[in-house]
């Protein structure tokens, strides 16, 4: 089923002298349950692809379309309810609420639902134990490792039961074994809860999770390779691109 | 809702320090508008408690329209009306106690004051039931008999047979008690009750009465009685009983009016306060705020939150400021409470709070404190979710701020012309453009003020000066904000000290001039209508009779109306008085005024009326009197110095004497002979005023004195309410500067990571705060010189001619003021960047 | 070379069987998907080595066609296995085969150097997923051995996608400088690469 489908898709910046595209008509379809890596050097538009599809910004042309409906053109509030219900976002830095613990932090998207609270806190606690931080619940974030707080990120874009899971650099202020912990985490998300993520990162270890990598620069897709499948589907594969040089 | 609250009181609780100094500045606001407010009415309860103590139960009274007493003669005409079945004319007035007549102002050891009410015996028992527990009434033949109240009785403990001796126009009146009435009878708490021909020698007012009761038929409707009696009566007279005190009452609610002005100005404070904080606050939650809209807060859910958050401060500090607001009261009332009492024969009683006053803080405190947080939750509500993932750009600011500093100056140069116009509404007007047009400048003068005073502080620690002077300029519209609070209170101290001073000096030059005797004869109240009791011609007569006394004059009082409003009618000797006293002229010219007022209807109104009703020297005003309307000619605006404060209009004692029934003297001025004996003098009218126990003789030199101090303790307090207003600009200094370090932890840290020490940071926030005191104090000395150019200009306006007194003092109290909040604001501040622990701040985000 | 050592070692423990010898070995490299060993070619080695004195039969002579050799080292054998460990191990990652293709493409018409980057690129990330697949489940309180083993192997694999990256980023400078010419010296032979 497809999840995400991004049709012409182009961002412009500014104007005149300082006119910056920082996405140039992008075409992209993402299946349900898929892990996509979003590759590229800094500013080729990642970020911007990534708040696109996000519903966080709107686009200059084009349509990015969320399970079939068309998200470039809702309104605001249809827009923020579709991020409530339908998506959970990570981000590199400042993720979580300072004055709120992990437990609030990891419900406030339930809470913001209307969400009766004592369902919400369960429902926080249990994303907090597959997340190993059980015993951290009552903890405020900076009494939590950079890592930690990643993973209480992850509860909180998973306790809501969103379709769409959506990382920016999520392991980009984290040391290579946390990183790898973040990122087995949101593969779990995908392997076991059928979600799909999209997620943008420079770390190829962490890409390498992914089952699908996109490869930007300068606003356009310039590689899409798919890692999953076994070796001879990978080798047929790559034999077809050989064929094409 | 839930999630508002939430976090509103968790971001509440993460930054303690500021929530309470925000809070506080609610607390403060609050606390004076509603302490402030609690006083007047306590004060105006005691005034009326003492005025107003007659009482009793009829089916109508009729009384004058302007409250003076009017001729017996007007019972005749309701003679013929078919509706009332009995009538009585009555004679009723408030006498003070002088002590040495055993009044007190303690309400439960005894009375200041009795309403001594004269009855006509034969038709008074029909209307009103007297009902006697020990004694006997009244009866005809009665002369200087009186029949008393239980109540009177018990507090002044007299009995049948007892003496009970009242002041009266002649000077003392030994009556008799013959009866006490039971306690419920239809007496008012300490009424008297004396044949009527005896309350009219006692009052100076022979055949006159001031009160028709009525009884009806029982098969009459009372609407219908009492349209024909007024009809018949004609237009000098009204239904209901006679009301004293109404000119005070009118002063009182000026002054009422002054306190919601300082407690709204104080407020007014607070939410500059507030709004600043809050947008600092959001500010620094950018990110936050916008990572909530990224995971679905929708924008009223963000605009909530800042509003909940202020509503929480709003109450909180409301609560508060209702509490301290009536402590202030208690406190003041103590304090002024013995001066009401010695001065103005009133014992005033605890705080008392109406629902104006209540609602109107409640709503006022927790109003303005979310109005000053609307806006910045409105820019809260327009953040986007990108922002909690993009660094926000900061440089915009500039270019707008200029515009608007433009837009600043136009309203500073419109607002000067408008004081030079001369029109007091267009000044007042003035005044509040230049403050906003100040205000509207602030941003851009921050950094040339900051670059001056950072030259000077350079000179001093030269490294942290220019970090300092660098860090304020940085975020010029929040050192705006905070300069423009401490701006107005600054501004509010110079303009109130030019004014304290100018008054003061202006006061004594009033009090020499219009009480410019050797020696009065005061009433028992300052107030000359409060109750004061007047003497017939025998006083002045005897003064007159005194060895070496070259002359003497008199004061005489009677009320009436005019425009709706209240008048107090003084009537003075246009030949005498001029000569020994002398009214203070703001217009008009004495030569021509004082002859004026001899030849025909001529009347000189004090300028508090002047200015109310918009009179001017030329004018005319049909005044109420007892015999009907009269046409007076306003021949100028002037005053005495007692009667500054209440609406106030002169004329000549003939004319008061026809016109308003009054022809008893209420104040006394007496000269002594150049080459007589002072002592000698003293000591004859001392004997004199013996007899007549409502007046107190007084040496005016230390009458003057007196009042000096009086006037001096008055404006002291003033200067305690001066330093109340100027208390929030420091707490919206100390606030900044603790939101700037809180901000800049990082950077502290930084600093101290690369080596700067403990005392150099310390002095960097103490420099910042420095400048920003200095940016304060510029702009606050700006406007309080305007603010106190305009204060004169009104009080000259309301009649006071006062002379610009440049308020040299003020400014250098404010400097000095300036310069102890900026280090005061930093101290704390200053402590918690020297103490930042490195590691900690490089953590911080 | 290393296979013959390892073995050596192996042997260094214990005599053993050469079943004993191939099972031994494909755990020790961690597992057949990791580097896939044929027995044929451990015979060979172990014959090999027994004809130049490195190992012996422990059960005589081969003559005893029913019982199974048993392998054991020798004193040379422990000598050669001892040198081994004191040698320093090193690769050889300045002879790459993909730099070769590269270069060579840059100056062909025929092959495009961006996407033969692509290809080579893609390959490595399946390689990559293929092994972060592989050592996420393995147990780490039982295998951190080979847990150890494909880390190394991610880590080479990570830094083979890095430098294609750079030499993305830096091809148009690259394609803008001579190619690396045949230096003819006086005597005529090319520089080894
Ligand atoms: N608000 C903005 N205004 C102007 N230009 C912008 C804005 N946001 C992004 N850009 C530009 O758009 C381009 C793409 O930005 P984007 O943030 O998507 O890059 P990125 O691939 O995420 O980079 P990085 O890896 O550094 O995060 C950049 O050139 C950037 O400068
Ligand atoms: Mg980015």
């Amino acid at each position: 089923m497809t999840m995400i489908e991004v049709k012409d898709l182009s961002k412009v910046y500014g104007s005149g002298e300082t006119k910056v595209i920082a996405l140039d008509s992008v075409n992209l379809t993402i299946e349900q349950g898929q892990f996509v890596a979003v590759m590229g050097p800094s500013g080729c538009g990642k970020s911007t692809l990534l708040h696109l599809i996000g519903g966080l910004d709107r686009p200059t042309t084009g349509t990015v379309t969320v399970e079939g409906k068309d998200i470039s053109k809702m309104s605001d509030t249809t827009l923020t309810e579709l991020r409530r219900r339908k998506m959970g976002f990570i981000f590199q830095f400042y993720n979580l609420i300072p004055v709120l613990d992990a437990v609030e932090n990891t419900a406030l998207p339930l809470i913001l639902d209307g969400v009766k609270p004592e369902t919400a806190r369960i429902k926080a606690k249990e994303w907090l134990t597959r997340n190993k931080l059980e015993d951290r619940g009552s903890h405020r974030p900076d009494e939590l490792s950079g890592g930690q707080q990643q993973r209480v990120a992850i509860s909180r874009a998973m306790v809501a039961d969103p379709v769409i899971v959506l990382a920016d650099e999520p392991t980009g202020n984290l040391d290579s074994r946390s990183g790898d912990e973040i990122a087995s985490v949101l593969r779990k998300i995908v392997s076991d809860w059928g979600r799909t993520v999209l997620m943008v990162t420079h770390d190829p270890r962490i890409a390498a999770y992914a089952d699908r990598i996109i490869f930007l620069k300068d606003g356009r897709i310039v590689d899409d390779a798919l890692l999953s499948g076994d070796n001879g589907d990978n080798a047929k594969r790559l034999k077809e691109k050989v064929e094409a040089l | 809702m839930r999630i508002q609250i939430l976090l509103a009181w968790r971001y509440l609780l993460g930054r303690k320090q500021r929530m309470a100094l925000t809070t506080l500045a609610v607390v403060f606001g609050v606390t004076l508008l509603f302490g402030m407010n609690a006083m007047i009415p306590a004060m105006m309860e005691a005034f009326r408690h003492n005025m107003v103590t007659a009482a009793g139960k009829v089916d109508i009274s009729i009384s004058g329209d302007s409250n003076n007493p009017f001729d017996e003669a007007s019972l005749d005409a309701l003679k013929d009306i078919g509706g009332i079945s009995h009538s009585t004319g009555l004679l009723q007035k408030n006498v003070l106690l002088p002590e040495s007549l055993g009044g007190t102002t303690d309400p439960i050891a005894g009375a200041s004051a009795v309403t001594v009410t004269g009855l006509d015996i034969p038709t008074a028992q029909s209307v009103r039931n007297f009902q006697i527990k020990e004694g006997r009434f009244l009866e005809a033949a009665d002369g200087s008999e009186t029949v008393i109240s239980q109540l009177l009785a018990d507090k002044m403990s007299l009995t049948v047979g007892d003496t009970l001796s009242i002041p009266s126009s002649d000077g003392i009146e030994k009556l008799t008690v013959v009866g006490i009435l039971s306690l419920s009878a239809s007496a008012g708490l300490d009424e008297i009750f004396v044949p009527l021909a005896t309350s009219q020698r006692i009052l100076n007012l022979p055949d006159k009465i001031n009160t028709i009761d009525i009884l009806i038929r029982s098969d009459a409707d009372r609407l219908t009685v009492e349209n024909e009696i007024l009809s018949k009566l004609g237009p000098n007279f009204k239904s209901g009983p006679v009301e004293v005190g109404n000119e005070l009452a009118s002063a009182l609610i000026m002054g009422e009016s002054m306190m919601w002005l300082f407690g709204i100005m104080a407020l007014a404070m607070a939410s500059f306060i507030i709004f600043n904080t809050f947008r600092t606050v959001i500010a620094e939650r950018r990110r936050d705020l916008g990572m909530l809209r990224a995971i679905g807060a929708s924008k009223r859910t963000v605009m909530g939150l800042i509003l909940t958050e202020s509503l929480i401060q709003g109450v909180v500090g409301t609560a508060l400021g209702l509490m301290f607001g009536y402590l202030m009261c208690l406190g003041l009332l103590a304090s002024f409470g013995p001066m009401l009492q010695s001065f103005m024969r009133v014992s005033v009683g605890g705080p008392v709070i109406t629902t104006a006053n209540l609602v109107g803080s409640i709503l006022l405190g927790i109003g303005f404190t979310v109005g000053s947080g609307y806006f910045p939750a409105r820019s809260a509500m327009k953040i986007t979710p990108l922002e909690a993932l993009r660094p926000s750009l900061g440089a915009a600011e500039f270019r707008k701020n200029k515009r608007r500093a433009l837009w600043g100056l136009a309203m500073v140069a419109a607002s000067v012309f408008g004081l030079v116009i001369g029109e007091l509404n267009v000044a007042a007007l003035s005044t509040l453009v230049f403050l906003a047009g100040l205000i509207m400048i602030a941003p851009v003068m921050v950094k040339p003020v900051a670059d001056t005073f950072g030259k000077l502080i350079s000179l001093v620690y030269a490294r942290e000066g220019r970090l300092a002077q660098g860090n304020l300029a940085r975020q010029p519209g929040r050192a705006a904000i905070t300069a423009s609070s401490m701006m107005i209170g600054l501004a509010i101290c110079i303009a109130m000290i030019g004014m304290i001073t100018s008054i003061l000096n202006g006061f004594i030059g009033y009090l020499d001039k219009s009480l410019g005797t050797d020696y009065l004869l005061m009433p028992s109240s300052l107030v000359l209508g409060g109750g004061n009791l007047g003497a017939n011609q025998g006083l002045i007569d005897r003064i007159r009779n005194t060895d070496g006394v070259e002359a003497a004059t008199s004061l005489r009082l009677a009320a009436s109306q005019t425009k709706g409003a209240a008048l107090q009618m003084i009537g003075i000797d246009p030949e005498v008085y001029p000569q020994i006293s002398g009214l203070a002229f703001s217009n008009g010219d004495p030569a021509t005024a004082y002859p004026a007022l001899a030849n025909g209807r001529s009347i000189i109104v004090n300028g508090m009326f002047a200015t109310s009703a918009a009179i001017k020297t030329g004018d005319v005003l049909t005044l109420k009197t007892p015999q009907g309307d009269q046409v007076y000619n306003v021949v100028g605006v002037a005053f005495d110095y007692l009667n500054a404060k209440i609406a106030t209009g002169y004329i000549s004692q003939a004319n008061l004497a026809t016109d308003f029934n009054a022809s008893s003297d209420v104040l006394l001025l007496v000269n002594r002979k150049t080459n007589s004996n002072n002592s000698a003098v003293l000591s004859a009218l001392k004997a004199i005023a013996k007899d007549f126990p409502a007046f107190s003789l007084i040496d005016s030199t230390e009458f003057k004195n007196e009042q000096i101090n009086m006037f001096k303790q008055a404006m002291s307090t003033l200067y305690v309410l001066v330093v109340m207003l100027a208390l929030p600009g420091l707490i919206a200094m100390a606030n900044t500067m603790s939101i700037n370090i809180i901000e800049r932890t990082r950077e502290i840290g930084m600093l101290r990571a690369v080596g700067t020490t403990q005392t150099q940071v310390k002095r960097m926030v103490f420099a910042e705060s420095l400048l920003l005191s200095a940016l304060g104090t510029t702009m606050g000395i700006l406007v309080g010189l305007f603010l106190s150019y305009l204060l004169l200009k009104a009080l000259i306006f309301i009649g006071f001619t006062v002379d610009f007194f440049f308020p040299a003092t003020g400014i250098l109290m404010s400097v000095a003021v300036g310069l102890t909040f900026g280090i005061i604001a930093a101290m704390v501040p200053a402590r918690t960047a020297a103490r930042t622990v490195i590691v900690e701040a490089l953590r911080y985000e | 070379m290393s296979v013959r050592h390892a073995l050596l070692g192996l042997l260094a423990q214990q005599p053993r069987y050469g079943y004993e010898l191939c099972a031994g070995f494909t755990a020790l490299a961690g597992g057949r998907e990791n580097w896939d060993v044929k027995p044929a070619q451990i015979y060979t080695t172990l014959s090999r080595m027994t004809d130049s004195g490195l190992v012996t039969l422990a059960n005589g002579k081969n003559d005893n066609s029913l019982e199974k050799p048993l392998y054991s080292i020798t004193l040379v054998g422990m000598e050669e296995l001892m040198n081994w460990f004191r040698d320093s191990v090193l690769e050889e990652p300045h002879q790459d085969a993909f730099y070769l293709k590269l270069m060579l493409s840059l100056e062909l018409d025929e092959v495009d150097a961006v996407r033969l980057i692509q290809i080579q690129r893609t390959a490595l990330f399946q390689e990559l997923h293929r092994i972060t697949e592989l050592r996420q489940s393995l147990d780490p309180q039982q295998q951190l051995a080979q847990i150890l083993l494909m880390d190394k192997a991610v880590m080479h694999l990570e830094a083979d996608v890095r430098w294609l990256d750079m030499i993305e980023s830096r091809l148009e400078e690259v394609q803008h400088q001579p190619p690396p010419k045949p230096y003819l010296r006086p005597r005529g032979r090319p520089p080894s690469q």
